[in-house]
């Protein structure tokens, strides 16, 4: 596979002087650069921002910041989406609210409107994850305190309603929309539940997979369903744990890495935290059979400094391996060749693949 | 010192005097009467400060009734600075790490490769402290910017460097005359204090020389060039002399000889002879790796000096500034020692004009350290100044003096990282760090210092979690500290309590990550997570905690349950699992879930399969012994339709008399003080009695 090469990967880590809590592509709004979206967290002032920065393609060991916001409390999770006029910016955070702003398309930087769901309106105390999409622009929400909410984003007031609330009998941990109207969320002890707004009150359907056996158990902290095949969920947490759960098989977990059952054909990229797990929509399967039930190339980033791209059956490959805990990433949509990820020694890396 | 208070300020460790005091304001919203401050240390260098104010009578609740506010001390360091100084410490973690686990691997036997981790070790420490990277060149190069442009230098960077030469880098001992040529033209500008250097100076010059005319009319430019000249920064003589107006078109038909001197001149300088392996690009002289071969070519060297000195061109020259200044180049390159101190201003350059021109062959600490004490004779009045200070440590092999001036001038992580140069460097040092003593608790100084160190970065929330690291290289009292700074973590959040288990994993500390798992259980149980409570003590295996909270939660179950709210508790439920032991009696309510399921899919006489179902349910849930006894009364209240099935019985005699025992129990049981009466009918009982009697008697008859 052609990442494997160390010629055609290219790393360039740029160190900052903040904490980065999250880091995601902005979609493309020119031809000569590209923008960086950060979630930081300043140790010396206690503040923490959410900025835009500005990568120079010629170049791309130089950020240069355009616009930056003051937020009230850290980030716990920060998503992007295209939106027919302006990319949408939703972020959580550790106190339980979320803002919403927009991009200035032409100046790029926020464009002065926010849409903010105040602390305990929607969850009390931290919220985990949120993820952008739905029907028409909505925001789905999960928390410690064992709520799912959604909030519809619409041209000028937030309606914020509460999908589920286990009153704290569960906790969610991570959360990504499947279709318009169905998403799925994970948390503690690997589980994960399929929801559908269209049935209210209760999950559809709910995985626990017997991980009793031999490695205890974990948590979920992220999840990703590819576009194109919306029945399966992959889904990356404790003890570098990857699997899949395709609801047509619900017994049965594909395990791509960790959480050692089979340990032939799952081979374990890392031992810790997997921070987060996306589609790797830039490796091609090696296998060109493509068949409905193969899983797709898988990148994941984890607490023991690895960012691998992993594939059924196959020999993961190491993009990043780094003495600290690699945080979070991010595939361009635009351009799946490239990467960003945060470290957690204050600096972030942005990988080009060829 | 704590427990060391006095009355006297004489006795006090810190004089207090009103002077020093410094005013910091309070950012508060609480409204007045304040009635009590409280302050406590926070992290790092900050205090917190709780603000209570006293309730006044007739106020509504909403008023807080404090707040508490983080003070930040010492707030005048830059911010950069102190980004700089974490991107520093994260950045020695791996090098520290990798020697010591290379140190490890061969403990006993003579390790061969030290040297070469050190040295290793020792560069990539250097490269953290900055780059010396030459800024790049101007597009058109000014022929009269003499100095290059050099990011500012550290006084770390020149610490680390000096100790690399002396301790580290065994390969160039040859040559560490040379390596300190190398170390004074790059830090020069760093040893000004009150009394000028030659950098000092020629950075002054340069700034004169734009508006000069004839460069040699000026006796600063003879004096910078022979300053330059005595410290072997050839590349800078080459260039000034350059400039010298004789090269200029006009005027080199009427001085020609004069201008032959000068290039003459610098011919010498360039070809001068350098006992070094190589040098850097840019820089000028010839190199000898071989003592033999340097000894021909400094001859030879020298004789043409001599040669030119005697020439008769020197007569012929009219430009007496010229003629002078040149025979005083000669003079150094001679090295004629009452010159090379007149031009040179500190003793540390002195020192350096003596190894290129009069003893290039100095070798041990000895000579070299007489040497020095005798440059400091000649240039006194030379402030004191950390790097030379450290230098003179070094030269007088004195590592309590080289480990005293670390410390008090750099700080704790140069002298952590340092030591391992020490050691390296000699092995008296080697015993003097790892000797154990009985002052310091049975520690080395070795290992007290990498305490400190560890303690430093447990003080700053980016930093704590790379102080295991260093504590893990402490034998002694290492492991003990590492729980502590494991303990001290806040539990509450998730990121740290996982970062805490991933360290206590790394460092098998099975019990710390059980115990953190624990705190962490509760800590979310009473907040009301209570999927997040079971959860963390499921991990830590607590089946005593699991218990007790096993008690609350069927408390809760018992009076919340209705088949509505079971989809709430699906998700915990599923949590707990079916069979897991350490769940601490929790399964009952997984066994619960399934019996009231069935029980719900009996809606009519169709449904016979799931009756049965229900049935076997009921009896594995009053059979095991988890099943909590105010539950009893419940279970077979809401099965009384499947006792009393039509079309034939569900349960068969033995059953049935376990059913009967149970509530004989449960009748025996509701005499005890501390039974909790089941919320139902009054006449649940009896209506269950009537149902099990009826049962039996067709079960009986059926048989």
């Amino acid at each position: 596979m052609a990442a494997n090469n160390p010629e055609t990967l290219q790393i360039h880590r740029i160190p900052q002087s903040t904490y980065i809590d999250a880091v995601r592509w902005l979609p493309p709004l020119s031809v000569f650069e590209r923008f960086i979206l950060l979630a930081v967290s300043d140790s010396n002032s206690d503040a923490s921002l959410l900025e835009i920065r500005a990568l120079n393609r010629s170049n791309p060991s130089i950020l240069t910041p355009l616009s930056s916001l003051q937020l009230a409390s850290r980030t716990s999770s920060l998503k992007v989406c295209q939106t027919p006029h302006k990319p949408l910016i939703a972020a959580s955070s550790f106190s339980g609210s979320v803002r919403f702003l927009f991009v200035d398309n032409v100046e790029v930087g926020f464009d002065g409107s926010e849409h903010i769901v105040p602390e305990k309106s929607l969850h009390v105390g931290p919220i985990s994850c949120i993820d952008l999409g739905g029907n028409e622009l909505e925001c789905v929400s999960v928390g410690e305190d064992g709520r799912v909410g959604l909030v519809s984003v619409g041209e000028g007031e937030l309606s914020v309603r509460k999908v589920f609330d286990s009153a704290g009998l569960v906790s969610y941990s991570a959360v990504k929309w499947a279709s318009p109207t169905e998403f799925v969320t994970g948390g503690l002890g690997f589980s994960v539940q399929w929801w559908d707004l269209r049935k209210p009150g209760a999950a559809v359907s709910q995985f626990k997979g017997n991980w009793d056996q031999g490695a205890s158990s974990g948590i979920v902290h992220s999840i990703d369903i590819h576009p194109s095949r919306k029945h399966t969920c992959l889904a990356g947490g404790s003890s570098g744990t990857v699997f899949t759960w395709d609801i047509r098989w619900p017994q049965q977990p594909i395990v791509l890495s960790g959480a050692g059952q089979d340990a032939a054909s799952a081979r374990s990229l890392s031992a810790s935290e997997v921070w987060e797990v996306q589609y790797d929509t830039f490796t091609r399967s090696s296998n060109h059979r493509i068949s409905s039930t193969r899983v797709l190339p898988v990148m994941m980033c984890s607490e023991d400094g690895i960012l691998a791209v992993t594939e059924e059956g196959e020999e993961p490959i190491e993009l990043l391996v780094e003495p600290c805990a690699i945080n979070c990433f991010d595939i361009d949509r635009q351009n799946p060749s490239d990467v960003i990820c945060s470290m957690e020694w204050e600096s972030v890396a942005i990988l080009s693949r060829a | 010192m704590p427990g060391v208070a006095s009355n006297s300020d004489d006795l006090a460790l810190i004089p207090h005097s009103p002077t020093n005091s410094h005013t910091i304001a309070l950012h508060h919203t609480v409204k007045p009467p304040i009635s009590r401050l409280s302050i406590a240390w926070a992290r790092g260098n900050s205090l917190r400060v709780a603000v209570i104010r006293k309730p006044q009578a007739g106020e509504s609740d909403d008023e807080p009734g404090g707040q508490v506010v983080e003070v930040k001390l010492g707030v005048d360091e830059a911010d950069i600075y102190e980004a700089q100084w974490r991107r520093i410490a994260y950045g020695s973690v791996t090098p520290f790490a990798v020697l010591q686990s290379r140190k490890n691997l061969n403990t006993n036997a003579y390790n061969a490769d030290l040297p070469a981790y050190v040295i290793e070790y020792s560069r990539e420490i250097n490269s953290l402290l900055g780059n010396q990277k030459v800024l790049p060149d101007p597009v058109i190069e000014d022929p009269k910017t003499v100095l290059q442009r050099v990011d500012e230098p550290t006084f770390s960077k020149a610490a680390w460097e000096l100790m690399e030469i002396f301790f580290a880098d065994k390969q160039s001992d040859g040559w560490i005359p040379e390596r300190l040529v190398d170390w004074l033209s790059d830090y020069d500008n760093l040893i000004h204090g009150e009394q000028p250097t030659i950098y000092s100076r020629l950075v002054d010059f340069q700034t004169e020389l734009v508006n000069l005319q004839a460069v040699e009319e000026d006796p600063k430019y003879w004096d910078v060039l022979s300053a330059a000249l005595a410290v072997g920064w050839l590349d800078i003589v080459v260039k000034l002399l350059r400039l010298h107006s004789s090269y200029q078109h006009n005027q080199i038909g009427s001085r020609e000889t004069e201008n032959g001197l000068v290039e003459t001149v610098v011919v010498l300088v360039s070809k001068m002879p350098r006992l070094r392996p190589n040098l850097s690009a840019g820089k000028l002289g010839e190199c000898f790796d071989n003592k033999p071969d340097f000894v021909k070519a400094w001859e030879k060297w020298r004789g043409q000096i001599t040669k030119l000195d005697c020439s008769a061109f020197w007569l012929q020259c009219g430009h007496q500034d010229t003629r002078e200044g040149l025979k005083k180049l000669l003079q150094i390159m001679l090295g004629n020692a009452s010159v090379l101190s007149a031009t040179t201003f500190h003793w540390v350059e002195l020192f350096i004009g003596h190894f290129l021109y009069i003893r290039p062959f100095t070798v041990g600490m000895e000579s070299m350290y007489n040497l020095a004490q005798k440059c400091m004779q000649f240039k006194p009045g030379s402030s004191p100044h950390k790097l030379m200070e450290l230098l003179n440590g070094i030269l007088g092999e004195n590592t309590e003096v080289v480990l005293a001036e670390c410390s008090r001038s750099f700080g704790s992580w140069m002298i952590t990282h340092a030591i391992e140069l020490l050691t390296a460097g000699s092995t008296q040092a080697d015993i003097l760090l790892h000797e154990e003593r009985n002052n310091l608790g049975g520690i080395c100084i070795e290992e007290l210092h990498r305490l400190v160190y560890a303690q430093v970065l447990s003080s700053h929330a980016l930093t704590w979690q790379i102080a295991p690291i260093y504590l893990a290289s402490c034998k002694k009292q290492g492991m003990g500290l590492l729980e502590i700074l494991l303990y001290k973590q806040p539990v509450g959040h998730n990121q740290v309590l996982l970062k805490n288990i991933e360290i206590c994993r790394m460092y098998e500390l099975d019990n710390v990550g059980a115990n953190a798992m624990k705190i962490a259980g509760v800590h979310h149980w009473k907040h009301g997570k209570k999927g997040s409570g079971v959860f963390w003590l499921q991990q830590a295996q607590d089946e005593f905690r699991l218990n007790r909270i096993a008690q609350q939660l069927f408390d809760f179950v018992g009076k919340s349950v209705s088949d509505e709210s079971f989809k709430q508790w699906e998700g915990l439920i599923e949590l707990l699992g079916s069979q897991s032991k350490a769940a601490g009696g929790l399964d009952f309510l997984h066994k619960y879930r399934d019996f009231k399921r069935s029980l719900q899919q009996v809606t009519d006489i169709a449904c016979i399969d799931a009756a049965r179902k229900a049935s076997e349910a009921l009896i594995l849930l009053m059979k095991n012994p988890s099943t909590p006894q105010r539950f009893w009364l419940s279970l077979l209240y809401d099965s009384v339709k499947l006792l009393n099935w039509k079309e034939r019985t569900l349960l068969n005699v033995p059953q049935t008399n376990l059913l009967l025992n149970k509530l004989q129990e449960l009748s025996m049981a509701r005499l005890r003080p501390d039974f909790i009466e089941a919320d139902l009918p009054p006449q649940a009982l009896s209506s269950v009695r009537l149902a099990l009697a009826t049962n039996l008697g067709r079960a009986i008859l059926e048989e």
